[in-house]
């Protein structure tokens, strides 16, 4: 058995998968501040799910921006080779995946093996993410988990031109004090995301089949959005599984590792914890 | 006991200290160097300030001018975790965020009575810059303004035409070639009226002759390291070398320190020594390092057994000499004027046509992949990077890496998103690997 943890900016993912590549248990915690908590009690809870004890784990893998800072982890590896391994997995013709979280934006060229070939991220600026959106509905006076039925009743979307996730505030009151529907506005921002991530994808040489995953893949608005600017099918794993991409991705790996520990003699059941980087 | 007599003959060098002498070696020299600039700046000898491309040191050490590069000034700054406060007092003073930080460092440095880390440096008493970066015609100004020094910009003329087009014995070569050489000879006159001293052309012959040593060995070290492993670090103990090539050239000392630096690389090489316990993975820079962070920056890549083989940087701040260029010291003025044009273009067309020469690059110093070091503060050294990487990753099928922070300023690392993008690139590039060694194996 063995278990993938994504520690991301929002939210804390776990999967535990058998060695036969079943999904036998999941938790999704809060991250917060306490980077090592939170990967503490997701792992917890992913045990409970699974009805493991710990000692029935042969191996962590970890990713997510703290993926360093995960005590019972074996191995790091970063959110790009998970999320890659994850949507191949998942979809296996996929040639260009997108990942959209709730701080990073990434697109992910794979080859025809389903590596990592080249990638893309947002760089020093959260517009095109996640809480660019979340942003946009707080200033509105809105849950962020409205963003979604909200944007999906839209008619009319309108322009949100900025680039900036800050001074898209003062374009938003402008909206607002213009008459504009909120569900034009947050429609709107939606589209302002995917045509971000499709700039993107562009980037990478983006090919079919192009899968969409991270938590904003639960977005039904953004889904729509995307497939409206990419004016092509996109793959998008059922209920959550998008937003569990990662730690599947991760989960993934870690069988791939003990499976090449154990072909090489070297596997001696997680007395082997020596934290290292992922080499294939 | 009798006395150990202190005329008895050097030992022979002994292998722990041949190996790292030119780290040791190139950093006392950089503190005698800034020790000479501090005395300069007690006593008022006449000081030059230049630029670490087109310096013209060969004319100017025929002065005995003491030679001032602000570029290493600055950096030395972000070395030493004090270039901030610099760049506060420059933006303080006025100057826009967007510009180049090597500049306000120094602007900073200079409000504060030209008061450096590494000592005070001298008022300037002449000022040369090139037009190989179109900053350097703007910084000179500020100096003009602030001292009412005299400034002398040489204009080297651009190539004609696309690509790597520069043609040695060309009438075009030869009349550009004249009008440099008409430059230069302004330039000793504007020398003579700054020092008093007279021109004499056998000073000016010594030093291209210094030159010359200097960029044989120079050329020869950067070939020895395509050896696996290379004996050095390109972007770390580059820097040192760098240092050295700019501080001392046309020197005997900085001839002498080449040459012993090629003795220990050659050792080096014969021995399979290179920088850390397995070098896993050989790559190229283009662009400088992050100089605010740099042991930091460093880490990241040795980390995952990465040593950086050769980088541009080394070609362009190292003063073109990466060529082993020749000068002909019986024609001397056409001969700097001849080489001023050769490196000179090279320099200002790199950002239109480096990718072929990149790629050559790539291959001969076996490297796995390229990692562009984009600076935020700095238009010229950018422009053309992502290009240069479309062009490399899509035909060539080199991989590659794309980072942005900046030379000199720590507001602009991040190193969360740093070390994100470089983690991922190394996974990439370990598949890559496995995948052709498993291919290899048939």
């Amino acid at each position: 058995m063995v278990v993938g943890i994504d520690v991301g900016a929002t939210y804390t993912k776990a999967f535990a998968l058998d060695e036969d590549k079943n999904v036998i248990g999941r938790s999704m915690v809060k991250t917060g501040f306490n980077l090592a908590g939170a990967a503490e009690r997701g792992y917890a809870e992913v045990l409970t799910s699974a009805g493991l004890a710990e000692e029935e784990v042969d191996y962590v893998a970890s990713t997510g921006y703290g993926r360093y800072v995960v005590p019972m982890r074996d191995l790091q590896i970063t959110e790009l080779t998970c999320h890659a391994k994850g949507a191949w997995h998942q979809f296996p013709q996929t040639r260009t995946v997108l990942d959209v979280g709730g701080q990073t934006v990434k697109a992910i060229k794979l080859d025809e093996r389903g590596k990592v070939r080249s990638f893309r991220l947002n760089d020093k600026c959260a517009a095109g993410t996640g809480a660019f959106l979340e942003k946009t509905a707080r200033y509105m006076g809105l849950d962020p988990a409205e963003i979604g039925s909200l944007a999906m009743v839209s008619k009319e979307p309108v322009t949100i031109s900025s680039v900036c996730a800050v001074f898209a505030e003062s374009e938003v009151i402008n909206h607002l004090t213009s008459g504009t529907r909120p569900e034009d506005i947050m429609y709107g921002a939606v589209l302002s995301l995917a045509g971000r991530a499709h700039q993107l994808m562009k980037r990478v040489g983006m090919e079919p089949e192009f899968t969409f995953c991270g938590g904003m893949s639960r977005n039904e608005a953004f889904v729509k959005a995307i497939k409206h600017e990419l004016k092509a099918p996109v793959n998008v794993p059922d209920g959550d599984m998008g937003h569990f991409n990662g730690a599947l991705g991760a989960g993934l790996l870690a069988l791939d590792r003990v499976r090449k520990l154990q072909a090489a003699g070297e596997w001696t059941n997680r007395s082997h914890r020596a934290v290292q980087g992922v080499s294939a | 006991m009798p006395e150990m007599s202190v005329t008895q003959a050097p030992a022979p060098q002994k292998e722990g200290e041949l190996v790292g002498r030119g780290r040791r070696d190139g950093n006392r020299l950089f503190k005698e160097w800034y020790a000479e600039l501090d005395a300069a700046a007690e006593s008022g000898d006449p000081s030059a300030y230049v630029f670490v491309m087109g310096s013209a040191a060969e004319v100017l050490k025929a002065f005995d001018l003491n030679l001032v590069f602000p570029e290493i000034n600055s950096l030395q700054m972000a070395v030493r975790k004090v270039s901030l406060e610099y760049l506060n007092k420059a933006e303080d003073y006025g100057y826009s965020t967007d510009v180049c930080g090597y500049v306000k460092a120094d602007v900073g440095m200079h409000l504060d009575g030209r008061k450096h880390p590494n000592g005070r440096i001298p008022k300037p008493s002449i000022v040369v810059a090139t037009n190989m970066c179109n900053t350097y015609v703007k910084w000179v100004e500020i100096w003009q303004r602030m001292y009412g020094c005299k400034v002398f910009v040489l204009d080297i003329p651009g190539q004609r035409g696309i690509g790597w087009s520069t043609e040695p014995g060309s009438e075009q070569f030869e009349n550009d070639r004249r009008y440099v050489q008409s430059q230069l000879e302004e330039l000793i006159e504007a020398c003579v009226a700054v020092t008093g001293k007279p021109f004499k052309i056998e000073r000016l012959q010594e030093n291209l002759a210094h030159v010359n040593r200097m960029a044989a060995d120079w050329s020869a070290v950067l070939k020895l390291n395509q050896n696996i492993p290379a004996p050095f670090n390109a972007m770390a103990d580059g820097l040192t070398y760098m240092g050295v090539l700019s501080a001392y050239r046309g020197t005997e000392t900085g001839a002498r320190y080449m040459a012993e630096l090629r003795e220990e690389m050659e050792h080096k090489v014969r021995l399979g020594l290179g920088t850390i316990a397995e070098e896993r993975f050989r790559l190229h820079g283009v662009g400088p390092a992050c100089y605010s962070y740099f042991r930091r920056f460093l880490e990241l890549f040795q980390d995952w057994g990465a040593v950086y083989v050769n980088s541009e940087y080394l070609a362009y701040a190292g003063g073109g000499l990466d060529l082993g260029i020749q000068f002909d010291v019986e024609r001397p003025l056409e001969s700097l004027a001849e080489q001023l044009l050769i490196t000179g273009r090279r320099s200002m067309s790199n950002m239109f046509f480096s990718q072929d020469q990149l790629a050559d690059t790539v291959r001969d110093w076996k490297s796995d992949g390229i990692v562009y070091h984009s600076v935020k503060s700095c238009r010229t050294v950018s422009t053309g990077m992502a290009d240069s990487r479309e062009y490399l990753t899509r035909i060539k099928d080199v991989p590659a890496l794309f980072v942005e922070s900046d030379l000199v300023d720590p507001r602009l690392w991040s190193e969360a998103q740093f070390k994100n993008r470089i983690d991922a690139f190394f996974e990439a590039l370990g598949a890559r690997k496995a995948a052709a060694l498993v291919a290899a194996k048939g």
